[in-house]
């Protein structure tokens, strides 16, 4: 059973190359002949992890493994860590400045729709650390 | 062989000096060059012509029908592309060089404003607030485009709008009409479009989102130019009939979505643009446009492989005609005409478009992902310029090739010299 990893890093406050990750990893996923369903929440986890790392962490990196079976995204930052997750999860609260808002971003949506299209989804901060995001998509038969 | 029945655009191997012009422009990387020779890879090719464009020793050619195929044919009608008002200077008439390329050997010439009209009456008036299409709604007019999206973009196929091209409106209902008119069978009508377009050519001999063109051939406009030069006869008249002005705009850059009076449009001409538009387009980025206009080649239709102006030029002259035109009139009685058309799938993309995961490694996924684990190892090895010497267009292609057993001979000739370098002697 093969399985295979990447791994990029993405830098805080680097709105040029925001996005660059979740679109390798998507042109990835097409060559392994991945279903264009499970292509869609992989990218949709991957860019919204990926934009909070630029918007919000200190910078980081976006992981993702890839086995038959399964694909696992992982999102780690160095910092600042999330105060109050709970908070964080519901749907439309956002940290964001009206600033980036303005941009379209911190819409408060980010981490709910990065659950909503795992099957596992776990999350651990530490503030003044950092925060890890573990998302796990299977792939039933077909996809 | 497959290549030449299913392509428009071909290698002239005679003029093929192998150099790696085209390796590099070419936005499938459907190119290799193997034993000094370009190569297209058939299944990855979306007959753009960049690589005719760009091809310094015009070794890349596009195969289009000749005249004699118009034996075939009992009534012959000419439908010239819209870019063909650009192609000559303005002292030249509109209606002096259809008469000309009647002249050729045609019973008529139809000029595509009738489909295009159609087209835009029926998205602005219509398919804009009743489209099954997801928005942004990106054109359908443009071959390559629709085959880049095959390839690269399947998630993107939900928002083409499913409306036939002006030239295939145009010929159908040309043909009925003359079958109507004439008495004569469908089979003994011919339709040849005058193309400025190398994808047309492959959309006319295998479409896509229908089952069958009623396009009969496809003649270059290159090949074309000279016998319509010839055949010119005096500039009688500057009457512009009854064109509109959107018809005019439609080939160039900007042309559809100012015809259609979409306020919140997106442009993007040039395959290259197009692709980077596309791909922020997939990843959601692109929430707040209604419609997006891509044409493959720069400055639109008349940037076209086969076009004889420079497309600025030709939209100059272009432009001086769209001033003296009035704007196209659609009334209720039209449009519903129109409408019928579109519901009874004369003028709709009936077929379904289907993705093309031609990049692919493997079918299976577990071999797959071996095969890109093998990639990762190679590339590690590999210098990372870009190159093109080994006659593959980026180092992970040259990977990609080795483990799927296409490349057995290239070798990496920076890793080789790089090898020299550091022998100790």
């Amino acid at each position: 059973m093969g399985n295979i990893s990447y791994e990029f890093p993405v830098e805080k406050d680097d709105f040029e190359r925001a996005g660059e990750a979740s679109s390798k990893i998507k042109k990835i996923l097409r060559q392994l002949g991945m279903d264009s369903g499970i292509i869609r929440r992989v990218a949709i986890g991957a860019y919204e992890a990926e934009m909070n790392l630029v918007i919000h962490s200190l910078g980081g990196t976006i992981r993702i493994d890839i086995d038959p079976k399964s694909i696992i995204i992982t999102a780690e930052d160095k910092g600042p860590g999330i105060h109050d997750i709970n908070l964080a999860m519901k749907e439309g609260y956002s940290t964001a400045t009206e600033k980036i808002r303005e941009m379209g971003f911190g819409a408060g949506m980010g981490l709910p729709n990065m659950k909503r299209c795992s099957d596992i989804f776990e999350i651990q901060s530490i503030v003044g650390k950092g925060t890890k995001i573990v998302m796990k998509m299977n792939l039933k038969d077909g996809d | 062989m497959s290549n030449e029945l299913n392509h428009s655009v071909i290698l002239r191997e005679d003029k093929c000096i192998g150099c790696t012009s085209c390796l590099k422009v070419c936005p499938t990387e459907a190119i290799r060059v193997r034993d000094g020779k370009a190569k297209i890879i058939s299944e990855r090719c979306i007959d753009c012509g960049e690589c005719i464009s760009i091809c310094p020793n015009h070794a890349k050619s596009a195969i289009t029908d000749d005249l004699s195929l118009l034996k075939k044919f009992k009534y012959k009608i000419a439908i010239p592309s819209l870019t063909i008002y650009g192609q000559f200077p303005s002292n030249i008439g509109i209606n002096q060089i259809l008469a000309s390329i009647k002249r050729i050997g045609f019973d008529e010439v139809v000029e595509g404003r009738l489909g295009a009209d159609i087209s835009i009456c029926l998205i602005r008036d219509y398919l804009f607030k009743n489209t099954s299409a997801k928005l942004p709604m990106i054109n359908s007019n443009c071959p390559a485009i629709i085959r880049l999206i095959q390839i690269r973009f399947p998630d993107l196929i939900p928002n083409i709008i499913d409306i036939e091209t002006p030239i295939e409106i145009t010929a159908r209902i040309t043909k009925t009409n003359v079958s109507k008119k004439t008495g004569l069978d469908i089979k003994d009508i011919g339709v040849f479009f005058i193309t400025p377009c190398t994808a047309r050519v492959t959309s006319i001999r295998h479409p896509i989102g229908i089952a069958e063109s009623y396009v009969d051939g496809a003649i270059s406009m290159r090949d074309v130019y000279g016998d319509i030069v010839r055949n010119l006869g005096d500039n009688n008249t500057s009457d512009l009939g009854e064109r509109s002005k959107e018809s005019l705009l439609w080939p160039i850059a900007g042309g559809q979505a100012a015809a259609l009076g979409i306020e919140n449009y997106l442009e993007v001409d040039g395959i290259h643009h197009v692709i980077k538009v596309l791909e922020e387009l997939e990843l959601g980025k692109l929430k707040d446009v209604d419609f997006i206009e891509c044409s493959a080649c720069t400055g639109g239709c008349i940037g076209g492989p086969l076009v004889i102006q420079n497309p600025f030029i030709a939209k100059n002259r272009i432009m001086k005609y769209v001033r003296r035109t009035d704007e196209l009139q659609c009334t209720k009685e039209k449009l519903n005409d129109y409408i019928e058309m579109y519901k009874n799938g004369f003028i709709r993309l009936t077929e379904e478009i289907l993705p093309k995961p031609v990049m692919m490694l493997d079918k299976d996924i577990s071999k797959s992902i071996q095969k890109l684990e093998l990639v990762t190892e190679i590339l590690k090895n590999l210098p990372g310029l870009d190159c093109g010497i080994c006659g593959s267009p980026t180092c992970r292609a040259f990977a990609e090739d080795i483990v799927n057993g296409e490349n057995k001979k290239a070798i990496c000739m920076i890793k080789t010299m790089n090898g020299f370098k550091t022998k100790k002697i």
